[in-house]
C-alpha cells in the first residue's frame, strides 16, 4: 500500500495541528451558514427578550413577552390547532407516502409515470397549491361540493366552517407533500439488499411476514428521517393556511406559525413574535427527542 | 481594442447627466397597478431628470418591507398608504411631515375632498398627499336584474329594497325564492348577493354603526363607545342575508369570482373591481350606493395617499414631492383604476363623470366614512385572523354565532389593543 506524504493532507495548522485543507473546503458554507442560519437564530432569541418594532432601538423587556405568552389565549388556541393540524397531516404523509413506496417500488406497469404524478405536486409553490384547492374546496361553486352534489352529497363548506377547515388544509396538504415521504422511502426501500427478502421468502415466509420482520426493520433508519421531517414540517405549517384561509373562519386553522407571522410582521411586535418562534422551536425539540427515545427503544 | 471597449460608456455617460433614481412602492397589486405602471412611465418620459421606479406589492408585506428598508437606511423615496395607516407610521417616526411641501406644491385644502383631505393628517400634523377615495357600494349584474322582472333603472338604495331585490335574484334548483314555500337554500343555484366576510365584513358593520348615530371610539380613541344594541341591529342585518334571509353564500370565498361567473347578482364591493370588470365580455352592469339600512346614509370608505418616507438626501425628497405632485395633478388618469380621485377638479370633470359604472359610488361620495386612524392600527384593522375585525366578521357571517357574544368579544380586544401602552 503507498502512504501518501503527510503534505498530501493538506496545510497543517500552526503548531501541527488538523489538516486546514478541510475546513477551507467548508469555509464557503459556513460562512453562510452562520450569516443567514446561525446569527439570525442567535438574533431572534436575543430579541423575544425585546419590545421592539424593527424601526428604533429595541427595548429589554426581560422576560415579559414569554409572561404575555403563557397569558394569551390566542396562543392556546393557535397551538391546540398545530397539534390538530399534526395529528390530522403526519400519520397520513408517513403511512400513504410508505404505501405508495411500496405498491410503486414493484415492477408494475406504468410505475414510472405513477411516481412522477404523486410526487409532482411537490414541485409545485404553496400559493399555486393553496389557489387551486381553494377553488377545488369552494364551498358554494368548487368542483369537489360539485361532484358530491352528484350522489347527493354535501354542499359541505370546506373552508368557511370551523369543523372542516382544518380538516380541509390537511387534505390539501398531505396531496401536495405525501410524494416527498414516498421518494424517501423508494429511496430507503431500492438501498435494502433484495437478498434478505428473497431468503424470507424461500423459508416460506408470507407477504404480511416479509413487510413485518423484513422490510420494516430494514427500513428503520429511513422512518426516523421521514418521521422526524414530517412532524417539523407539519408543525411549522404556514403557506397553505395564509393562502387558503388566513388563519379562519375566525381563529380555527390559527397556527403558532400564523401567529407567530401575525404578530411580527402584521403588528409589527417582533419580540412577542420571537418569543413565539423559540416556544414552537422548544415543543420541535422536545417533540424530536421524544421520537428519537421512541424508536431507538424500537430499535433495541 | 480593451481599452476602447471600457471608455466608450464613459464618454457617453460623461455628456449628459445621470437622471436621478427614485424608488416609489404601492401596494396596487391588481388592475389599478398597470394604471399606475403607465402613469408612472408617462412620468419617466415627461422627466429625463428623473427616472422613477415602481413597485407593486400587496399592503401588509409591502409595510414590512418599508420598515425593513427604513432600518436598513434605504426608505423608498415615495411610498403609496391608505389614511388609516397614517397614525401607526408616523407615531413610528418614519415619515417625513408634509405640510410644507403640500402648500409648496400648491395643492390646498378646497382642492380635495374634504374626508380625503382629513385623512392625511394625524395628530394635526400632515403626512400626505391625498389621491384618490374608494368605498363600498352594490354591482349589480343587469342582465341578471332584468331576467328576475326588477324594474329597470330603479336600483335598490335603501336596506328594504336591496333585501327584496336580493331574495328575488335568490334562485333553489327547483327555481324557487328564499320567500316561497319549500325553498331549499341547499341546492341554490344563484345567490343575490357576494359580499367578502372578512375586514371588509367589518367595514360593513362599521357603516352599518355610523348610520344609526353611533360613533365607534371615543374621540380621543382610547376605548369603544358604540352601544351594544346598536352594534348587535348592524350585526344581525348582515347575519340575516346569510343564515336567514339565504341571500349571501354560506362562507363564500370569492365575491368577485362569483359576481362575474353569474353565480351571484349582485356584489357589495369597491372601485377597484371596475377595471377588471370592463374586461369581461358579455357582463352588464351598473353601481348603486351602499344600501340605506337605518337612519342616516354611510358607507365605510378609505383614500390612498402618497407619502414621504424620512430620508436624509433633500434632493431625492424634492423629486419624490415633485413625483407626488404631478400623479395628484394627473388623477384623471389615476380614475381609471376604479379608485375616485381626491381631486376635486378631476372628480368633477366631465371626463371622469362620463366613465362608465361610477354612480353608486359618486352619489354616496358624501356619506363616506373612514376608520379613526387610530396608532395601533396595525393590530386594530390587519386583514388577517386573529385580528379582532376578521375574527368577529367571520364569527358572524361564516359561523353563524350571536352577535350578542361577538359584539362583547370585539369591544373587550379593541380596548385591549388601545388600551395597551
Amino acid at each position: 500500500m503507498k502512504v501518501l506524504p503527510d503534505r498530501a493532507h493538506g496545510h497543517r495548522l500552526r503548531g501541527g495541528g488538523a489538516p486546514l485543507t478541510p475546513y477551507l473546503f467548508l469555509l464557503p458554507y459556513l460562512v453562510v451558514f452562520v450569516l443567514f442560519r446561525f446569527g439570525p437564530v442567535v438574533g431572534g432569541f436575543l430579541t423575544s427578550f425585546t419590545s421592539w418594532s424593527i424601526v428604533g432601538a429595541p427595548r429589554f423587556v426581560g422576560l415579559a413577552n414569554y409572561a404575555a405568552l403563557a397569558r394569551d389565549p390566542l396562543f392556546y388556541t393557535s397551538l391546540r390547532n398545530t397539534f390538530y393540524f399534526l395529528v390530522l397531516t403526519a400519520p397520513a404523509l408517513i403511512v400513504l407516502g410508505f404505501g405508495c413506496a411500496l405498491l410503486l417500488n414493484r415492477p408494475l406497469a406504468g410505475r414510472g409515470l405513477a411516481r412522477v404524478l404523486i410526487f409532482a405536486p411537490y414541485a409545485m409553490m404553496s400559493a399555486v397549491v393553496g389557489i387551486l384547492w381553494n377553488w377545488i374546496l369552494d364551498s358554494n361553486f368548487g368542483l369537489l361540493n360539485y361532484y358530491l352534489a352528484m350522489v347527493h352529497l354535501g354542499p359541505i363548506p370546506w373552508l368557511s366552517s370551523e369543523a372542516a377547515a382544518m380538516p380541509a388544509i390537511a387534505l390539501t396538504t398531505v396531496w401536495w407533500t405525501v410524494g416527498y415521504n414516498m421518494v424517501i422511502f423508494l429511496a430507503g426501500l431500492q438501498d435494502s439488499p433484495p437478498q434478505l427478502e428473497e431468503s424470507a421468502r424461500i423459508d416460506g415466509a408470507g407477504s404480511w411476514q416479509v413487510l413485518r420482520h423484513v422490510i420494516v426493520p430494514l427500513l428503520r433508519p429511513t422512518t426516523f428521517v421521514v418521521v422526524m421531517l414530517t412532524v417539523i414540517n407539519t408543525f411549522q405549517v404556514f403557506d397553505q393556511v395564509y393562502v387558503m384561509t388566513g388563519g379562519g373562519p375566525g381563529t380555527a386553522t390559527l397556527t403558532l406559525v400564523q401567529y407567530l407571522f401575525y404578530q411580527a410582521f402584521q403588528t409589527f411586535k417582533l419580540g412577542y413574535g420571537s418569543a413565539i418562534a423559540y416556544v414552537t422551536f422548544a415543543f420541535l425539540l422536545v417533540l424530536s427527542w421524544l421520537q428519537q427515545r421512541l424508536l431507538s427503544s424500537e430499535a433495541s | 481594442m480593451l481599452v476602447v471597449l471600457v471608455a466608450v460608456p464613459f464618454q457617453q455617460t460623461a455628456g449628459a447627466a445621470a437622471p436621478m433614481d427614485l424608488v416609489f412602492w404601492g401596494g396596487w397589486t391588481g388592475p389599478d397597478g398597470d394604471v399606475m405602471h403607465q402613469m408612472v412611465d408617462q412620468f419617466n418620459k415627461e422627466h429625463p431628470d428623473i427616472r422613477v421606479t415602481l413597485t407593486t406589492l400587496q399592503w401588509t408585506p409591502l409595510f414590512d418591507k418599508l420598515l425593513t428598508s427604513v432600518r436598513a437606511g434605504q426608505p423608498p423615496d415615495l411610498m403609496g398608504m391608505h389614511s388609516q395607516d397614517i397614525a401607526q407610521f408616523a407615531s413610528l417616526g418614519i415619515l417625513e411631515p408634509m405640510g410644507d411641501m403640500v402648500k409648496a406644491a400648491g395643492f390646498k385644502a378646497s382642492d380635495f375632498m374634504d374626508v380625503a383631505w382629513k385623512g392625511t393628517f394625524s395628530q394635526n400634523t400632515q403626512y400626505a398627499i391625498p389621491l384618490d377615495m374608494h368605498m363600498h357600494a352594490v354591482y349589480v349584474n343587469l342582465d341578471m336584474w332584468k331576467a328576475a322582472g326588477l324594474p329597470a333603472n330603479k336600483l335598490p338604495t335603501t336596506g328594504t329594497d336591496f333585501v327584496a331585490a336580493a331574495k328575488k335574484l335568490t334562485i333553489d334548483g327547483a327555481g324557487r325564492h328564499p320567500d316561497d314555500p319549500a325553498f331549499d337554500p341547499k341546492t341554490i343555484k344563484q345567490y343575490g348577493v357576494g359580499m367578502m366576510n372578512n375586514h371588509h365584513g367589518f367595514y360593513m358593520w362599521y357603516a352599518l354603526l355610523a348610520q344609526q348615530g353611533d360613533p365607534f371610539l371615543a374621540p380621543d380613541f382610547s376605548r369603544t363607545v358604540f352601544s351594544d344594541a346598536k352594534a348587535n341591529a348592524a350585526w344581525q342585518w348582515l347575519q340575516d342575508l346569510v343564515f336567514k334571509d339565504h341571500v349571501v353564500p354560506v362562507g363564500e370565498t370569492n365575491p368577485y369570482q362569483d359576481f362575474v361567473t353569474k353565480h351571484v347578482a349582485m356584489l357589495i364591493d369597491g372601485p377597484w373591481e371596475i377595471p377588471g370588470l370592463n374586461k369581461v365580455s358579455g357582463l352588464r352592469w351598473d353601481t348603486t350606493t351602499f344600501p340605506r339600512v337605518f337612519a342616516a346614509p354611510a358607507a365605510w370608505g378609505s383614500g390612498h395617499l402618497l407619502t414621504i418616507p424620512k430620508q436624509s438626501n433633500k434632493a431625492r425628497e424634492q423629486a419624490a414631492l415633485t413625483l407626488a405632485t404631478w400623479i395628484v395633478q394627473h388623477s384623471q388618469d389615476w380614475g381609471m383604476s376604479g379608485n375616485l380621485p381626491a381631486l376635486l377638479s378631476a372628480r368633477t370633470s366631465a371626463a371622469f363623470r362620463a366613465l362608465p359604472g361610477r354612480r353608486g359610488f359618486l352619489e354616496e361620495q358624501a356619506y363616506e366614512i373612514m376608520l379613526p386612524d387610530v396608532r395601533p392600527s396595525a393590530q386594530l384593522y390587519s386583514a388577517a385572523a386573529p385580528s379582532p375585525i376578521v375574527v368577529a366578521a367571520q364569527s358572524v357571517l361564516v359561523k353563524g354565532q350571536p352577535v350578542a357574544g361577538v359584539t362583547q368579544e370585539l369591544r373587550a380586544r379593541i380596548n385591549a389593543i388601545l388600551a395597551a401602552p
